[in-house]
């Protein structure tokens, strides 16, 4: 085990609860109920803190995370990098352009479920975390006051459309998330470039997914149709696929949602570097991508063990094309030399 | 009068080429594959096996097909890219009838009536034979057959050819006269058990991609590979001897072959007493073609050409693979000639391993001329001439032997007719003279001067863009048939989908015109089976002999070779077995070969050699191929292929925009300076139009026999006309963006 | 650090088993089969992951086709920031998985073949993974089963022997750097392909096809 990596996760989880600690006026207006959840949240900042220090620890990692910061921090750049930092957020973190570009249906699919799940985790996260409670005002119960961090903030009434919004957000949430996990799956089942890269361990992700939600709404129906018939039982399935679920991410698929902001240091390394010098093939003189990256793989191959100098130069000073070329020329010595 | 009625641009805006490169509905769609269909490959003579997926009734893409003993699943570009023909922009979806304003969509009932009427109208003024009719070799056997008897008993005209002849003529006539039968001598499974594999004038790996894998096949096994050609293409790079021969000298290069193997007795004794006659006259006319006077005539050093006598003699085994390289000359036969008879010299007939091969260009160059199309055949690879076969014909059709037309006029010979007066009306089918004539400036005028001419088509060609009246007709996975392959394997095409729009069959317009010229009684098909089963019985006795055949037969057998007489009879993939050829004496004959220079030779005016030829990425005239994006990417446009050396006199550098001119046209292209070709011949590909044919530069002179045109070689010259950029790979260039 | 996903088998694999993937460039005739072949793969639509291109076309007619050699130890899987190339069990390696990849081009660029490419389109790396969808069921690559000459062959290593000649290797030495590999290459005699000996490669057969050694420089006219 990391133990570096061990302690920054330790230190996220005490934060956690120190948050909701003091969300919560001491724990006063904690939710017993929710204890269960909590624990997942906690175990969840651990584990996620945990694996990304592990990632981030490795020597490419490394290298493009201090890359990153240093090309969007440089100094003289910070203004437009700024600029372009919101702009690269919105478009490639929210709205998810590349991926519109790969498939629509892919990426109608991956909003819904993004934006579900966003709207879940503002919802319940806070609550959890009791940093907010309700408490009704008078004595009709039809008016409730909401608090955030035990300072109360706004009252509504319990018939209109914002306690429909409270009611109701995570029901939303659920269905969002439903879209998206039955467009993945009919895209799985009948699109032929998706059956074909389809493997049973892909469904792992959707099948959490499904679980959380249709647990979450049986929890509205039985509370709204069966007049709260199984919600108990129903109550226990669903805290217990959540915190399978906040186990699950760290450590599946989904951690992809912690490393993607890392696309948007790439972004700024690669302009960094091609505003620098190019590097030039040494077969054929031509510039092939940046003499910075190249650098800085060289750098980098030698620590993971892969020496691709010799009395010629080094190897990765060639461009790919002249790499293939020279492997044919090469091959063709070996069988006859005709060319 | 068949003046186009716009401009090129104008018809190009409207009628394309446009460039389809994506399946129907795009790459980012969501679709269901609803069948499979087992067929094989439009394009060359190879005749590939391959599966095309259909979804809604569209062709989609492809897979391989592995069980189909050809190919087993291998594919050129082409072939993987075919389907892209389908679902495409430019498709004609309903009859076109030219007005001032170009082009207006009619109706099928019209159309036709007026095709009728100005067949009548011009047979009535000027004779039967002034409306002719020109077919194609990429049409089924059942519609080559059908067009051979609608032009002589719905038309009644002599005229009635095909654009094979542009293509393997010059070796069906020289295989005839010297083996007694037109059909290539093996199947290709002989190939790999040969001991040496000569290939003469064929850039195997682009025009027969195929092939080069039963080469390969063979080398493994030790044979030896012998290449004869004025450019080093991809295979003859690998060669264990290349004759880098100059343009037009091939009987010289063949004849001087066999005067090697005579001096070194590489001949194979018994098999030319046994099984030949005249050999001592073939061996005379080469006495004095020794490797060194052939050195000066085809640039090809002694010392190579003795090297190829030896290869080629010493063995026990040997095929030899002919194309158009040594076909497309006013000596083409000639040229055939000579490789048949160093294939007689050691022996190379009737054997495994052995065998002299051409190597067919079109789909259906072998059975789009045996049955019938053809100005000088009748079906069965019966002769028009011959009494006796035509009585058997006459007797079939249910005719008299006089209602059937002596031999017509053959493709080029027509455009001479046009321009003389003697042919003013014209049907075309399957093929595009305006890129596939030589001259093309005299086609263009030609066209121009028919009173009437109609053209049934799936695009509008740029011949079609002188018509009348195009009729929309089929592609090839819209309807089904057999055709013979290079092999002389005949094998079943089956349909994909239904045409779209408007659009017919090929064979539904010949019918409805045969019987709106009164001719029912002799066209009662219900399809092509019908059609094919008349084939059966028409052929019965003939050379090309398909009374064995079936179609279930073909499909379950995986194709048959004719002759097949009886349904019991396995086929035949190897001729001549036991040394006995078809002439009524069972010999073969060596034809005295003596190297006759081309027609046109270098001068002070035009000081260089020419010889045109085909890129891997493209069919023939491209009507087909220059609308499928992928393949126009892989070659986009016409090089001038060109030696540094020759290049530098000129000051010319690889992307300069160079003309070329010869005594009948001009065309300019981009030159791509390479060493790979001999220093006093260009090269151009000949695919393209709008002024980009290569043919406007080539010679129309034919061999007298075979009467096909000298595409291969002409005199011309060269000028650098602007300096143009370096091309680049955009795939390299991926790599620093982002 | 492996995800939960990556610890389970492929149930609807039966595995590429004892097949092999034999590149033999010497025999390619640059026919573009294989790149427009792979254009057709659903899951890489209309994109070749397949590479050819001329040695030197001034000289030449030789081509270069180039697919993954899928290295037992592949330097783009290490070099890669987020963990997105994998190896299966059969020795493939895969492209980039699409929720992973940042679009860095490490892989890219340190690739001793020259395999990978970044898409600036969909911002990401793809490369050839042995036709895995095809492979693992049974069947064959697409490059492989249409390439005309069979430079681009697949089968077992048995069968290889049994109809062609020359030695099989997956050693390629690239300067220090020795990188064995699941394809192999053909050689008529053992041991590793010294990449960097393509350097001093003169054609022998090109550099005078047409004999002017022998008979002299013919006179060029026009």
């Amino acid at each position: 085990m990391d133990r570096r990596a061990l302690a920054l996760g330790a230190l996220a989880a005490g934060l956690v609860i120190l948050a909701s600690a003091a969300g919560s006026g001491w724990f006063q207006w904690f939710d017993t109920a929710l204890a269960g959840y909590l624990f997942g949240v906690v175990f969840f900042a651990f584990a996620t803190v945990y694996r990304y220090t592990v990632w981030l620890r490795r020597p490419p990692t490394a290298k493009l995370h201090a890359r990153g910061w240093e090309a969007l921090w440089h100094r003289g750049d910070r203004g437009r990098n700024t600029g372009s930092l919101l702009g690269l957020i919105v478009r490639n973190l929210f709205l998810q352009d590349f991926i519109w570009k790969r498939s629509k249906s892919r990426w109608l699919a991956h909003q819904t479920l993004f934006w579900g799940c966003m709207l879940a985790v503002a919802v319940t996260f806070p609550l959890t975390l009791g940093w907010i409670h309700f408490t009704s005002v008078g004595q009709s119960a039809r008016t409730y006051e909401t608090s955030f961090f035990t300072i109360p903030v706004l009252e509504f009434d319990v018939g209109g459309v914002i306690a429909w919004f409270f009611f109701h957000a995570l029901d939303i949430s659920a269905v969002l998330v439903l879209i998206g996990v039955f467009i993945f799956l009919f895209r799985r089942l009948k699109e032929p470039g998706a059956v074909a890269t389809t493997r049973a361990n892909d469904h792992l992700a959707l099948a959490g997914l499904f679980a959380v939600s249709v647990t979450g709404l049986m929890l509205t129906v039985s509370h709204q149709f069966l007049a709260g018939q199984y919600y108990n039982f129903i109550n226990v399935l669903h805290a217990l696929t959540v915190m399978i679920g906040l186990a699950y991410i760290p450590f599946g698929k989904l951690f992809h949602i912690f490393q993607r902001p890392a696309n948007l240091g790439v972004k700024f390394y690669k302009r960094a570097a091609d505003e620098g010098e190019p590097q030039i093939c040494t077969e054929c003189g031509e510039g092939f991508a940046s003499a910075l990256q190249v650098g800085d793989l060289k750098d980098i191959l030698p620590e993971l063990g892969f020496d691709y100098g010799s009395d010629d130069g080094n190897w990765q000073d060639v461009c790919p094309g002249c790499r293939r070329r020279l492997l044919a020329r090469s091959q063709s010595l070996r069988v006859g030399g005709f060319g | 009068m068949a003046r186009a009625p716009l401009t090129e641009a104008e018809l190009i805006e409207t009628y394309g080429p446009h460039l389809n490169r994506e399946p129907k509905g795009g790459w980012d769609r969501d679709i269901q594959i609803d069948k499979v269909v087992d067929t094989h490959c439009c394009f060359c003579g190879q005749q590939c096996g391959i599966k095309l997926k259909v979804a809604d009734n569209a062709v989609v893409g492809f897979e391989p097909w592995y069980d189909f003993p050809f190919n087993e699943g291998k594919l050129c570009p082409k072939g993987v890219k075919r389907y892209l023909q389908g679902s495409h922009p430019d498709r004609l979806l309903e009859p076109l009838q030219r007005t001032d304003a170009g082009f207006e969509p009619t109706e099928w009932d019209p159309a036709l009536e007026r095709v009728v009427d100005e067949i009548h109208r011009i047979q009535a003024a000027y004779g039967k034979d002034a409306f002719s009719v020109i077919s194609g070799s990429s049409l089924t056997t059942e519609k080559t057959y059908l067009m051979g008897k609608f032009a002589r008993m719905a038309v009644g005209t002599a005229n009635i050819d095909y654009n094979g002849r542009l293509c393997m003529v010059s070796a069906a006539g020289a295989n005839k006269k010297a083996l007694g039968m037109d059909r290539a001598s093996n199947s290709w499974a002989d190939i790999p058990l040969a001991e040496v594999v000569f290939v003469a004038g064929a850039n195997i790996a682009e025009c027969a991609p195929i092939t080069t894998d039963y080469i390969w096949r063979a080398r493994d096994n030790g044979a030896k590979l012998i290449m004869a050609d004025p450019r080093v293409t991809p295979l003859a790079r690998t060669a264990d001897c290349f004759l880098g021969l100059r343009p037009g000298t091939d009987s010289a290069l063949m004849g001087a072959i066999l005067n090697e193997m005579i001096s070194r007795d590489l001949l194979d004794h018994d098999f030319i007493a046994e099984h030949t006659i005249g050999f001592e006259e073939a061996a005379a006319a080469v006495a004095e073609m020794t490797p060194k006077a052939a050195q000066e005539i085809t640039g090809v050093p002694a010392s190579r050409i003795e090297q190829a006598a030896e290869l080629w003699g010493r063995p026990k085994t040997g095929v030899l693979l002919h194309a158009r390289g040594i076909e497309h000359h006013s000596k083409g036969v000639q040229n055939v000639l000579s490789c048949i008879n160093i294939g007689l010299a050691a022996g190379r007939y009737g054997k495994p391993g052995c065998g002299v091969m051409t190597i067919t260009g079109q789909a259906n160059g072998q059975g789009g001329r045996e049955q019938g199309q053809k100005a000088d055949q009748l079906p069965g690879a019966r002769d028009i001439g011959n009494p006796e076969h035509r009585a058997v014909v006459a007797e079939r059709w249910g005719c008299s032997p006089e209602d059937i037309p002596q031999a017509g006029l053959s493709y080029q010979e027509q455009f001479q007719a046009i321009l003389d007066g003697d042919i003013k009306g014209m049907l075309l089918i399957c093929t595009n003279p305006m890129v596939a004539l030589p001259d093309t400036n005299m086609v263009k005028a030609a066209l121009e001067k028919l009173e009437f001419f109609v053209v049934i088509d799936f695009f509008l060609s740029e011949t079609a863009h002188h018509a009348d009246l195009v009729l929309p007709g089929s592609l090839h996975e819209e309807d089904e048939g057999v055709v013979t392959t290079a092999e002389g394997r005949c094998v079943k095409i089956n349909a994909a989908v239904t045409p779209p729009g408007n659009a017919k069959r090929d064979w539904e317009i010949i019918l409805e015109l045969a019987n709106r010229l009164g001719a029912q009684r002799y066209f009662p098909y219900e399809g092509p089976e019908d059609i094919f089963e008349e084939i059966r019985k028409v052929s019965a006795g003939g050379m090309a002999d398909y009374a064995g055949m079936t179609w279930d037969r073909i499909t379950a057998e995986h194709g048959l070779f004719w002759p097949c007489p009886t349904e019991d009879h396995p086929g035949t993939p190897r001729l001549y077995e036991g040394g006995k050829f078809a002439h009524p004496d069972g010999k073969a004959r060596f034809i005295p070969v003596t190297y006759q220079p081309a027609a046109e030779q270098v001068d002070v005016d035009y000081p260089l050699l020419l010889t045109t030829g085909r890129v891997i990425s493209q069919f023939l005239s491209g009507t087909q191929t220059r609308r499928i994006g992928p393949l126009v990417d892989q070659y986009p446009e016409p090089l001038v292929e060109m030696h540094p050396r020759l290049a530098e006199r000129h000051g010319i550098t690889t992307g300069d925009l160079v003309r070329v001119r010869s005594r009948r046209g001009e065309m300019t292209a981009p030159a791509q300076v390479v060493e790979t070709i001999r220093p006093d011949t260009v090269f151009v590909p000949y695919h393209w139009a709008n002024g980009q044919q290569a043919n406007l530069l080539t010679n129309p002179v034919l061999d007298p026999g075979s009467k096909i045109p000298e595409y291969k070689v002409c005199a011309v010259q060269i000028e650098r006309v602007t300096t143009g950029g370096t091309p680049q790979d955009a795939r390299d260039t991926r790599l620093t963006t982002g | 650090m492996a995800a939960i996903e990556d610890f389970f088998d492929h149930p609807d694999a039966i595995g590429i088993g004892d097949k092999v993937y034999v590149m033999d460039p010497s025999r390619c005739i640059g026919c573009n089969a294989c790149v427009q072949a792979c254009t057709e793969c659903d899951t890489h639509k209309g994109n070749s992951m397949m590479h050819l291109e001329e040695v030197d076309r001034a000289s030449s007619t030789q081509t270069a086709p180039m697919v993954c050699m899928h290295c037992d130890d592949p330097t783009c899987a290490e070099v890669c920031p987020a963990d997105a190339i994998k190896k299966t069990e059969d020795g493939v390696v895969q492209s980039a998985e699409k929720s992973r990849c940042i679009g860095c081009s490490n892989c890219v660029i340190a690739c001793p073949f020259g395999v990978p490419e970044y898409y600036e389109e969909f911002d990401m790396m793809m490369k050839c993974d042995m036709c895995y969808d095809r492979t693992s069921v049974g069947s064959e690559p697409m490059c492989t089963s249409v390439c005309p000459s069979q430079a681009l062959w697949y089968g077992t290593i048995e069968e290889f022997h049994a109809t062609r000649p020359g030695t099989l290797s997956n050693e390629f030495q690239f300067g220090n750097r020795l990188v064995t590999t699941r394809v192999h290459t053909v050689v008529h005699e053992p041991g590793p392909l010294d990449v960097l000996l393509g350097r001093s490669f003169e054609p022998s057969v090109v550099s005078d096809p047409f004999g002017f050694d022998e008979i002299g420089l013919p006179e060029v006219v026009g």
